[in-house]
């Protein structure tokens, strides 16, 4: 009986040790289709099929994207408000769940619950509209980074943090004559950076793949985010490219196509993020993790 | 520091109690104003991005006009509710928005549990690492990128999952541009970008389950099936059951990036939700009046459903999210 339970926990062992390789082949194989679609001659690959290598192999569609002004455009809007996005969001949360974390601040409370009341109710997009109309931010490039930045759910996260630090500590810096202005600049922001850095990333991600703010908001497609960009080549294809300029006489001959250039451009919007991701992927994890404990 | 703050204070009013009592809290006010200071632009913010959109949403009750602006627009009372439950539009919304989002959870909320259960009994760590680290990943990759992949890969004419069904001597099929499949599309790339990232919470939780438990069930001759059911889902039971209670308060998010991204003419009838009805009415055709009344029907039972939520969370003793 033993034998024949160890038996099965062996099968078991094996087959989910197999369906995990499966999944890691289900999760990474498209991205490894587009690349290799993306290097293949157009025509080639036009009929499709599975992709292990490159059919043929040209640089052509990259050379064709990395070349075209909207995509560039796109990759230097995105790359501003991400950076514009996750610093300011990061800064105005980590301010604010400072002051939130102090007991002995009159209003506190009824601060929290101001902050803490947007996390259930919200206007809804077409208020949001009207107002960005109303204070001219429609087809600005502050309105890519400049509403979104701040999340009631950071200034909690980076909250519990703050509660973390022992009161000793602040309580020490005052004794030494300290004031509260450099006990927050020279004692918990350099304590809390790493829950900055995990906000910051967070923000970073939202921004970088924020395609929605730049389709509702603005309408010159000059000053689309790269996502936005990206999404119109993926959708819209033959019109996109006209718009771009990209045109592709003879298919056959050539040695791009629209396929081709989707492919690529879907890579060089996804690089940035897979050249960080292996050195955050802990960040997030942890800051999942942070977020996940009651506040 | 509170406690330094307090002792010197007291020390000096003393004196005159009633008086003092007004004096302090200003001299506290006085005292914090750093910490005033510092939150005041969060507060700014806040006000201009979150609350005056909420002022705004009184167009629901108006009948805007752009010249006049949201002031100056006449009030029509609940004109917009009732001209919205009046097409067959709107219900119809709803109708979608609540049978995606139900079947989502419904083949969706099992899937990171089922995973981390089997993450969980991968003996080689450096394995286990390496898995989760890659199905991790599409959490990260925006859904403009996975939108391109789906297109690709459902391609009725070359798509990668139709080559296969012609291999296996099948006829290629439009999932994309069909109404008996798009909605399975929705569900399967849903789970297929969140699965991964759904099982840190479980995978935690499971790293907490006292390992003597296992042990103990060894020596009595339990098997690993047998310690699965009867030591680590009932161990991670609390967790499920907070996440499950949390998840229908979000029960009216389909999904707007997806559905934006994917749906198109021929299945808009079964893909129409309330997010991408709103954008449509609201902003496209500029139905302003009408798109913030939808909206604002999705946020009160939204704002409802997530405090109920969180009351049934807290009360069968597990923990909301606050």
């Amino acid at each position: 009986m033993a034998m024949r339970e160890s038996r099965k926990e062996k099968i078991f062992h094996w087959i989910n040790a197999m369906a995990m390789v499966l999944l890691i082949i289900v999760m990474v194989y498209p991205f490894w289709y587009v690349i290799m679609y993306s290097l293949s001659k157009p025509y080639l690959a036009i009929n499709g099929g599975f992709f292990l290598l490159p059919k043929g192999f040209t640089l052509e569609a990259y050379k064709t994207v990395l070349r075209n002004r909207s995509i560039i455009t796109g990759f230097i809007t995105s790359a501003v408000a991400t950076v514009g996005g996750a610093s300011l969001g990061t800064i105005l949360a980590a301010m604010t769940a400072y002051s939130l974390s102090k007991k002995n601040m009159p209003g506190r409370k009824l601060l929290t619950y101001v902050f803490f009341f947007t996390m259930f109710f919200g206007g809804g997009l077409v208020p949001e509209y009207l107002l960005y109309k109303q204070f001219r931010l429609l087809d600005t490039y502050w309105v890519l980074f400049l509403p979104g930045c701040l999340s009631v759910w950071n200034i909690l996260v980076i909250k519990n943090f703050y509660k973390s630090i022992p009161d000793s500590l602040e309580e020490s810096a005052k004794i030494d004559g300290a004031s509260e202005i450099s006990v927050f600049f020279r004692i918990i922001i350099p304590l809390s950076k790493p829950v900055m850095a995990t906000i910051a990333l967070f923000l970073a991600v939202h921004y970088w793949n924020d395609f929605l703010t730049s389709v509702l908001f603005i309408f010159d497609k000059d000053k689309w985010s790269l996502q936005a960009v990206l999404r119109e080549i993926i959708t819209n294809t033959q019109e996109a490219m006209t718009r771009q300029g990209i045109t592709i006489r003879n298919e056959y001959a050539s040695n791009v196509s629209q396929k081709t250039i989707t492919m690529a451009t879907i890579m060089v919007s996804t690089i940035p993020i897979l050249v960080v991701y292996p050195f955050v992927q802990k960040y997030f994890v942890k800051g999942t993790m942070i977020g996940s404990v009651k506040g | 520091m509170s406690k330094i703050d307090t002792s010197i204070n007291t020390g000096i009013v003393e004196k005159t109690p009633y008086a003092v009592k007004k004096g302090k809290l200003w001299r506290n006010i006085v005292r914090n104003k750093f910490l005033y200071l510092l939150i005041l632009p969060g507060l700014i913010h806040l006000i201009v991005f979150k609350y005056l959109p909420m002022y705004g949403v009184v167009i629901a009750f108006k009948d805007y006009n752009m010249f006049k602006g949201v002031f100056e627009s006449p009030w029509v009372g609940l004109k917009n509710f009732k001209d919205l439950f009046h097409t067959a539009k709107f219900p119809l919304v709803m109708k979608n928005t609540l049978e995606i989002s139900l079947l989502k959870m419904l083949f969706g909320f099992p899937a990171p549990i089922i995973l981390a259960l089997l993450l969980n009994e991968l003996k080689n760590l450096r394995f286990k690492k390496t898995t989760q680290t890659i199905v991790y990943l599409p959490h990260f990759i925006s859904w403009v990128i996975y939108a391109g992949i789906i297109r690709t890969f459902l391609n009725p004419v070359d798509g990668f999952i139709n080559e296969i069904i012609k291999i296996l001597g099948g006829a290629p099929y439009d999932f994309l541009g069909s109404r008996s499949t798009f909605r399975s599309v929705l569900v399967i790339t849903d789970i297929y970008k969140g699965i991964g990232w759904g099982t840190i919470i479980y995978l935690a939780a499971l790293a907490g389950v006292d390992s003597q438990l296992y042990d103990a069930a060894t020596i009595d001759g339990a098997d690993l099936f047998q310690k699965m059911r009867y030591i680590t889902i009932p161990c991670i039971k609390p967790v499920i059951m907070t996440l499950f209670i949390l998840g229908l308060g979000g029960i009216l998010n389909a999904g707007f990036e997806q559905i934006f991204l994917l749906y198109n003419d021929m299945v808009l009838p079964i893909a129409d939700i309330i997010d991408t009805y709103v954008y449509r009415k609201g902003i496209k055709e500029a139905a302003y009046s009408l798109g913030a009344a939808a909206g604002m029907f999705k946020s009160v039972i939204a704002a409802v459903l997530i405090i109920l939520t969180n009351k049934v969370a807290n009360k069968i003793g597990e923990e909301g999210i606050w």
